[in-house]
């Protein structure tokens, strides 16, 4: 038996896949989590329903491109109700993000049972990707030329997309996030960056949805942020180490689902949550092993210094 | 700032070293034989084209055995095993789900086919309500499903001449076990009594059996098709079942049976003697080694189950 090494283009993509979702998630993570909104995603992952079921109705037919569109308008959708509820009626953002996100499942289960009668009609059918099958999905041009794996396309763009307005709108995003009074003072808009950071939580969401399934998005949306907030007091640091962190469960997921042979997606989910567990138990500044000297020192956590 | 183009830089130098070891994977290039290497999506596939292959090509499914194509999750493994593929069969009418997209998209440059391919557009049941959209089930129509390997058997003739005796030998013997399969299911079911030959099961897998056996089929998540059953469902099939005489209902493998269990109970109630049947086969085959495990085995168990609980 001779065994080479040779390289393998589906891990590749694979891995690439992965990397660009856990990057996009991992930052808009950071500042959901500073804004108490971290369920947003398990939010939007029920709430596309409606949308799905709208978009087959109109079309008579579950293939991708309707699908994903009325996911999208109802994810976005779902972000502006969740956060005018929470304006007009000062209700905590928690309470808004549940009473519209059941709110619009009920909505989709209503129009499944009502319209599309035998159709197997749900996210998990039409909606969700799979990650493993993203090296196959290609995107051929009309004239014949492969430009590789469809997904990474458009995740790519949104990666791109939601890092440039995270540089370009850093100010405001920081200030809209840590002191709305203050930011108001200088005349910036906290509606306006809120929507902005929703539409973005939306598009990548559904987006990511479509290539990798529901529980890699739900996963890297609130853990690797969770864990750099445990690992650092700065916001540029902490965005760095989420998506850092991100990355790194996307690798060892990987090569853990390859070994166990199991979902690679159930598998980076994991070791994501693995990173916080270890953040948990050993970062300096809040991990339980260092409680007693720390409790000497008198640490804590201050954004004040930062700008 | 310096601490943040630090880390930067790390980000940077640990994502260089990552991509350039993912790309490296270990190969044994020894293993790979000459026999036709085949690919199915269930088990009833794989099944059927290993009684067409014998020896001659090694067929493997995606959806081991009792995995229900609902909860198919895909492995690393499973991507080898379909870059690998010389053919993938796979169901068709989207029982795959979203996958089906990716097979219509292999096929431009694979050897890809849905074996429910060559069934013609009223062999097929459509949804009343939503015209175009199809139900998949079609392995409980057994001469429905014998035409599925036909065509299959046709399709690993043409892309292996060299085995074509082997295929078509196999084919023929195959087939003729469907066609007694079917008769023996057909002779079967019309022991049961007409008034008596009501198929009420949780979901909605047994229509084409119903109208290849002459059955009358309730799923009872399709009554008033609501995606989750009501109240008001199980006390109007629990009116039917007693004003009716029905003597059994029957799960699904794969699909809860707390809904069943209310019916039940509700006729008990009302002083009526409701069974449950037995458990039938119904996305998914038993497990592999036991009789239930082959599509053969699997229909015969399902049979006699409603046969022996209303006749």
């Amino acid at each position: 038996m001779e065994n080479m090494l040779q390289f393998d283009i589906d891990a590749f993509w694979i891995i690439l896949t992965g990397t660009l979702v856990a990057v996009s998630a991992s930052l808009l993570g950071v500042f959901l989590i500073l804004r108490k909104m971290s369920m947003i995603g398990d939010a939007i992952s029920h709430a596309v329903l409606p949308g799905i079921v709208i978009a087959f109705l109109l079309t008579n037919s579950s293939s991708q491109i309707p699908m994903i569109i009325g996911a999208s308008l109802v994810g976005v959708l779902a972000t502006f109700l969740i956060e005018s509820l929470h304006r007009k009626s000062k209700l905590q953002t928690d309470a808004s993000i549940g009473i519209i996100f059941t709110f619009l499942f009920a909505v989709g289960i209503i129009l499944v049972s009502q319209y599309t009668g035998q159709v197997d009609l749900d996210q998990e059918c039409v909606l969700y990707g799979e990650i493993a099958f993203v090296p196959l999905d290609r995107w051929v041009t009309a004239s014949g030329i492969d430009l590789g794996p469809r997904n990474i396309w458009t995740l790519g763009a949104c990666c791109l997309a939601i890092i440039a307005t995270i540089i370009i709108g850093y100010k405001g995003l920081y200030l809209t996030t840590f002191d709305q009074t203050f930011a108001a003072s200088l005349g910036i808009s906290t509606v306006a960056w809120h929507y902005t950071l929703m539409t973005g939580v939306s598009l990548t969401t559904v987006v990511s949805f479509e290539s990798v399934g529901a529980i890699l998005v739900v996963a890297f949306l609130i853990v690797p942020a969770s864990t750099a907030y445990l690992l650092t007091d700065d916001l540029k640091i902490m965005l760095i180490l989420a998506a850092l962190i991100g990355f790194l469960s996307v690798l060892s997921g990987y090569y853990v689902a390859v070994y166990l042979d199991a979902s690679i997606a159930a598998c980076m989910a994991l070791m994501s949550g693995v990173f916080f567990a270890i953040a948990f138990l050993f970062s300096p500044g809040y991990g339980i092993a260092f409680k007693g000297r720390r409790a000497k020192m008198g640490l804590q956590k201050d954004y004040s210094q930062q700008l | 700032m310096s601490r943040i183009q630090r880390c930067q830089r790390y980000f940077l130098i640990l994502f260089s070293v990552a991509v350039l070891f993912v790309g490296c994977k270990s190969v044994d290039k020894a293993s790979q034989s000459d026999k036709l290497y085949i690919v199915t999506t269930t088990g009833m596939i794989a099944d059927g084209i290993r009684n067409i292959c014998g020896d001659a090509a090694e067929v493997v499914p995606l959806m081991g055995s009792g995995i229900d194509p609902h909860y198919y999750k895909a492995t690393q493994s499973d991507l080898e095993k379909l870059r690998k593929a010389d053919i993938i069969f796979y169901n068709g009418l989207l029982l795959e789900g979203k996958m089906t997209a990716i097979f219509e998209k292999l096929a431009k440059t694979k050897a890809v086919f849905a074996v429910s391919n060559n069934l013609s557009k009223d062999q097929i049941r459509q949804d009343p309500q939503n015209p175009g959209v199809s139900d998949p089930h079609i392995w409980f129509d057994v001469s429905l499903w014998s035409s599925c390997m036909s065509y299959a058997a046709n399709l690993l003739v043409e892309k292996d001449p060299a085995n074509e005796a082997i295929y078509k030998a196999n084919a023929e013997q195959y087939l003729g076990d469907l066609k007694e399969l079917h008769v023996r299911t057909k002779n079967k079911i019309s022991e049961i009594p007409d008034s008596q030959r009501v198929l009420i099961t949780t979901h909605d897998a047994f229509g084409y059996f119903g109208r290849a056996y002459d059955m009358e089929v309730h799923g009872l998540q399709g009554i008033s098709t609501v995606s989750d059953i009501g109240l008001a469902d199980i006390k109007e099939m629990t009116e039917m079942i007693i004003s009716r005489n029905i003597k059994a209902v029957f799960v699904e493998s794969s699909v809860s049976d707390r809904d069943i269990n209310a019916v039940i109970s509700g006729c008990k109630e009302k002083g009526h003697q409701l069974k449950l049947g037995g458990v039938l086969y119904a996305d998914a085959m038993g497990e592999d080694g036991t009789v239930e495990g082959t599509y053969i085995g699997m229909v015969n168990s399902n049979v006699d189950k409603i046969v022996n609980a209303l006749k």
